[in-house]
């Protein structure tokens, strides 16, 4: 237990180094900010606890939001991506797949593994920006980044997959 | 009683999610006025020094833009001592004026600029000096080009200031020459552009005139540049000009800035305030 937790706090901290000191400065079409920093709850096998997945997620989300001045939106954001990953892994799951199914690229396969990424970061993002402009009335730009933001996050994590677990299996 | 427990345990996550999330947008919506937890923010010791780590290490990336911009300055500076050395000669010996043309001394704390963002509707700056160097919150911060914004959080080591591109943010200016005034306030979008509204009607407003501080609020002295009007129009209830500000700091490669530390004046808040609350009754 206290293996896989070390190996997923080093995995937070890679992830927010990554995003806080890269990607937080990369906007596609002025707005579209990929938040990778969701691929730390997409990696949680499935039959995980759902308690500590949420933790994890609330924990992610307060981390991100002190490096980015952004109170309480990566909290809600990623609280929220902890909430609905269990079901969402459940739909990409294979039948014959064991109880404990971890999402990899090399077990899902490409497009499973793409299409279940990219709802993830949708779901995301789409939290994520709408808290953000919550009053404002500029949903064409909120709206970019929601789906430029989603498309190259996913697009980063899987080359990150086939870069990093192309040798494990 | 057991199918009760058993009901509870399986649906406890319902209920951590949804303290989780209350927890999150109380944050959100009280962020306001969240002076009690600086620490959930850049101002927070472990994030500043982070911050700082990798602007030293990036402002050696962009040292060619800030060299040609303190060029442009020294220029531009320059320029003004040869002007203004003019102007003290055609006064000649008798000058008694010359104390209304100099802005008084003001201290200025020079920070550096150690995280900020552009593309965001509520853009923060946070800067490396902090209260041990006399920094508080409502303080002026500007830099060699003109305005940057107001301290808004501080703590021993590290501010964060809401900058001009932020949509909360209020200036009062004015046209430089003329009395009239009016408020600044960000609209998303461009990053170099600014609005100014409430300036009246009768105004005289040209193209290229230059806006700066007025000294309503005690924050900025008079007289403070912010930028040019690069275009005006209504304002949408028609009773007063629009100006579109094309701002002189470039929040792009910000990296020196100043604070103003002695201009503020609690005396003169408390007055006001003391105002304030007697008209509400």
């Amino acid at each position: 237990m206290s293996n896989s937790f070390i190996f997923r706090l080093f995995r937070l901290i890679i992830l927010l180094v990554v995003q806080v000191l890269i990607l937080n400065h990369l906007h596609l079409l002025g707005y579209a900010t990929p938040l990778i920093i969701g691929y730390m709850l997409t990696c949680f096998r499935s039959g995980t606890s759902r308690i500590s997945l949420l933790l994890w997620g609330f924990v992610t989300g307060v981390l991100f939001d002190m490096f980015t001045n952004t109170s309480g939106i990566g909290a809600a954001s990623c609280t929220l991506l902890a909430m609905i990953q269990p079901s969402l892994l459940q739909l990409f799951i294979p039948r014959d797949a064991p109880d404990e199914f971890e999402p990899t690229l090399a077990n899902m396969g490409p497009g499973r593994f793409f299409s279940y990424i990219l709802i993830a970061m949708f779901v995301l993002h789409s939290a994520f920006y709408f808290l953000d402009a919550f009053s404002l009335s500029d949903w064409l730009l909120t709206l970019v980044a929601v789906f430029g933001g989603s498309v190259l996050s996913a697009v980063i994590i899987l080359f990150v997959e086939l870069l990093t677990r192309r040798r494990i299996r | 009683m057991r199918s009760l427990i058993d009901f509870l345990r399986k649906y406890l996550y319902w209920l951590v999610f949804l303290v989780l999330e209350t927890i999150s947008l109380v944050t959100l919506f009280h962020a306001g006025g969240y002076q009690e937890s600086a620490y959930l923010t850049t101002a927070n010791t472990v994030v500043g020094s982070v911050y700082s780590f990798t602007s030293s290490v990036a402002s050696y990336l962009d040292l060619q833009t800030v060299n040609c911009q303190l060029e442009a300055d020294n220029e531009e500076l320059r320029k003004r001592v040869g002007a203004l050395e003019g102007k003290l000669l055609d006064m000649g010996t008798d000058s008694a004026d010359i104390s209304r043309i100099v802005p008084p001394e003001y201290k200025f704390v020079s920070a550096h600029v150690v995280n900020a963002t552009l593309h965001r509707n509520n853009n923060l700056i946070t800067i490396d000096k902090g209260e041990a160097d006399g920094i508080r919150p409502e303080m002026g911060v500007v830099c060699s080009r003109g305005v940057v914004g107001v301290v808004y959080l501080t703590s021993a080591h590290y501010s964060v200031v809401i900058p001009l591109l932020n949509l909360s943010s209020k200036v009062s200016c004015r046209l430089r020459g003329s009395e009239h005034f009016g408020t600044m306030q960000w609209r998303r979008g461009a990053v170099d552009i600014s609005y100014v509204a409430g300036v009246p009607r009768h105004a005289k407003v040209k193209r290229g005139e230059m806006v700066e501080t007025n000294g309503f609020s005690d924050i900025f002295p008079p007289g403070i540049p912010i930028g040019r009007v690069a275009d005006f129009g209504d304002s949408a209830d028609g009773m007063s000009y629009m100006l579109r500000v094309h701002l002189f700091t470039d929040f792009k490669t910000l990296r020196n800035v100043s604070v103003i530390t002695n201009y503020s004046k609690p005396e003169r808040r408390e007055l006001e305030y003391k105002a304030d609350s007697l008209m509400m009754n």
